[in-house]
């Protein structure tokens, strides 16, 4: 065999090797997905009467007071954001969206003279800054996938902690969450969100607004909101958290299925160059007979 | 005779949901019983016990820490940040 065969053989073999990572990584992630979407739409109960019972608070008393509540929240300028990004590569586009989305937000809020501050999820996101040398201001990894909850109440902590403090240095005045919506296994997008303040829309202004029953609270009011509106983050972010890690792996799929096509490409190529390398030989060795049979009749022997 | 509709849920899924007689929960002032018909009610959830009876008398435990139950025309919502299950212990009821 040929120096040149061998090397396209090779090139073969390492394409086929790879593809059968590729495709590998590719059915781990879809099986995930699934089991990912589940654990989004497990959320949603606990959502929906979150939001209900806050939409329940609003309408009752007109003037509940609660800071996230307070579209005029400005002592510090400082504007938080939770960016939420992949530990893990291979995941095709999905962290650089997801940074790219949040570099924008920043340079919005700066453009406004407030001072983003980064809260970063994900390895991706804090190797990015890390490497420009503007840490984030806290950074969550790597994480688990079946700790999501527990890290979201975390996250949440930190960040109710800092929405509420005295301290000026640590005062944030808004919220932002930047992270993927994932729709459907083929559909997610990137999302930022403002989180605080929250608006409640006035009563009345909506047309399908579904009537609120009149609550009786306990202890009160005002205690009840206290109680929620962490709650509510809490929630939210969780749920973000969960369909982030969702679209990772529709992410993931998809990157993986064209890094697949990708080296079936590859292969295809090198196996056509292999055979057209493995042609030339024979003709190349059959010229050489046919020449060396050509001499020795044209030098006139009749006998072997 | 009427029934709960009950939905507990806690941030990451369902823990329990169906029809109850009765529910009690520990509210942040004091044990509270839900029973059909009761006025709407939305209450925030201290450190304690939920007891969840059904029509045939038989009760689910679960320890709660914090967390918020409303109540509404016999639909009674419970969500809390983490529940564990208790052994149903010799009903008192």
């Amino acid at each position: 065999m040929g120096a040149q065969q061998r090397v396209f053989k090779q090139k073969i073999r390492s394409a086929q090797g790879m593809k059968k990572i590729f495709k590998a990584k590719e059915m781990v992630a879809a099986s995930r997905i699934a089991k990912a979407h589940a654990r989004v739409l497990a959320t949603t109960p606990y959502a929906e009467a979150l939001t209900r019972a806050i939409g329940s608070v609003a309408t009752h008393s007109e003037e509940i007071n609660h800071p996230f509540l307070d579209s005029e929240r400005s002592r510090t300028g400082r504007a938080g954001i939770l960016m939420i990004t992949a530990d893990r590569g291979m995941t095709g586009p999905y962290s650089h969206n997801v940074i790219r989305a949040a570099e924008q937000l920043a340079n919005t809020l700066r453009d406004e003279g407030k001072e983003p501050v980064m809260y970063v999820v994900g390895r991706k996101g804090e190797s990015y800054y890390r490497f420009r040398n503007r840490p984030p201001h806290r950074a969550w990894t790597p994480y688990k996938e079946n700790e999501l909850p527990d890290l979201g109440r975390e996250i949440a902590g930190v960040l109710t902690g800092d929405l509420l403090s005295d301290d000026q240095s640590v005062h944030l005045d808004e919220l932002y969450v930047v992270g993927t919506q994932f729709k459907t296994r083929f559909v997610q997008d990137t999302k930022s969100i403002r989180m605080v303040p929250m608006g409640i829309a006035a009563p009345g202004t909506i047309e399908s607004r579904p009537a609120f029953p009149l609550y009786e609270f306990a202890p009160d009011a005002d205690t009840v909101v206290a109680e929620l509106m962490p709650r509510y983050v809490q929630s939210r972010i969780i749920n973000i958290l969960l369909q982030a890690m969702a679209s990772e792996h529709a992410s993931t799929q998809r990157a993986m299925k064209s890094a697949t096509d990708n080296a079936e490409t590859q292969i295809r190529k090198f196996t056509r160059l292999a055979n057209s390398a493995r042609q030339a030989e024979i003709t190349q060795e059959i010229t050489e007979i046919v020449g060396g049979a050509d001499a020795l009749s044209g030098s006139g022997r009749t006998e072997r | 005779m009427s029934a709960l509709d009950v939905t507990f849920v806690t941030a990451d899924r369902t823990v329990w949901s169906g029809q109850a007689a009765q529910v009690v929960v520990p509210a942040v002032d004091g044990s509270m019983g839900i029973l059909p018909q009761m006025q709407p009610t939305l209450a925030i959830l201290g450190t304690g016990t939920v007891r969840i009876i059904d029509q045939d008398g038989h009760v689910d435990q679960l320890a709660v820490d914090g967390g918020f139950v409303s109540v509404d025309s016999d639909v009674v919502t419970i969500g809390v940040d983490d529940a564990t299950s208790i052994e149903a212990q010799d009903s008192r009821f």
